[in-house]
């Protein structure tokens, strides 16, 4: 899908206006994202609790997404999309089976050696952040560029279906909140009341640990952006 | 029971609740969507596609990074 057939998707603006709406307008649409209200309330959170890095990212992804929903929302309003519709060949079909299997066994050997390395760094340093802030932008910049699959759109029952997951992590996530209000302090931990983050906290506190919570964020990474 | 022992046991029901959702969306594709059609539905929009992985990378930076 292109910016502009993006655009026309996300911005209801421009199904109700026949010029391109105001830059205003445009990054109300943007505002009105639920993803984007997410994002602004995972900063809040995680800025108030201790880690402005996490929040800044998130802040700042956020209002790129905001600009990029203006953006595209002007342009379709403006026609741009016939323009500029295209569809992508699909990658690698031209390559061989062998050649696929090395390029896979490369990555993952990859993958491997980056869970072991960034897992012997202590948390919260300075190279365990750099390693994981790169890796966090390189898949978002990858995840920016469009999808790397085409997948049938749901319909019907499973559509209205969808709801069942958006309650389960909604309970988690309110769970989890309501965990971190709970706590002396929001950078202190709870006993009584704790949130993920402190019951992973053993598991974290070894190498191995750390390594194997890595490959399975990198695993979990990887299946996101080949979506 | 203890207020920990409650917390825990609400964190396992939810993660219950979508082992569930998804042997139930594995069984009858025609009624339920697993996580992962979810999910592709989600990030068909580029909005959804960059808000789905920057919450996965904020996962990565919540447990690692400074």
């Amino acid at each position: 899908m292109t910016d502009a057939g993006e655009a026309a998707e996300n911005s209801p603006v421009t199904q109700t206006r026949t010029g391109p709406p105001s830059l205003g307008r445009a990054a109300m649409a943007g505002l009105r994202q639920p993803i984007v209200a997410i994002l602004l309330l995972i900063a809040l959170f995680t800025s108030v609790s201790g880690k402005p890095l996490d929040g800044f990212l998130m802040l700042a992804v956020a209002t790129l997404l905001i600009f990029d929903a203006a953006r595209s929302g002007r342009q379709a309003a403006c026609g741009a999309s016939a323009a500029t519709a295209s569809v992508a060949a699909p990658a690698g079909s031209r390559r061989n089976a062998p050649r696929r299997l090395l390029v896979k066994a490369a990555w993952f050997a990859a993958g491997v050696l980056y869970c072991v390395v960034v897992g012997s760094f202590r948390r919260y340093s300075w190279p365990a952040t750099a390693a994981v802030v790169a890796l966090g932008c390189l898949m978002i910049a990858i995840g920016w560029q469009g999808p790397l699959a085409r997948r049938q759109p749901l319909n019907g029952e499973p559509l209205r279906r969808v709801w069942l997951w958006a309650a389960v992590l909604v309970s988690g996530g309110v769970l989890e909140l309501t965990s971190l209000l709970q706590q002396p302090h929001l950078t202190t931990d709870s006993y009584a009341h704790p949130t993920i983050s402190a019951l992973t906290d053993p598991v974290l506190a070894s190498s191995p640990g750390r390594s194997a919570i890595l490959g399975g964020w990198l695993v979990t990474g990887w299946y996101l952006v080949s979506r | 029971m203890s207020s920990r022992d409650a917390t825990i046991i609400g964190y396992l029901t939810v993660l219950a609740a979508g082992i569930t959702l998804q042997a139930a969306a594995i069984r009858r594709p025609d009624r339920l969507p697993s996580l992962g059609r979810v999910l592709s539905q989600v990030m068909q929009s580029r909005t959804g596609r960059v808000g789905v992985v920057v919450a996965w990378a904020w996962v990565g930076l919540h447990f690692f990074a400074r």
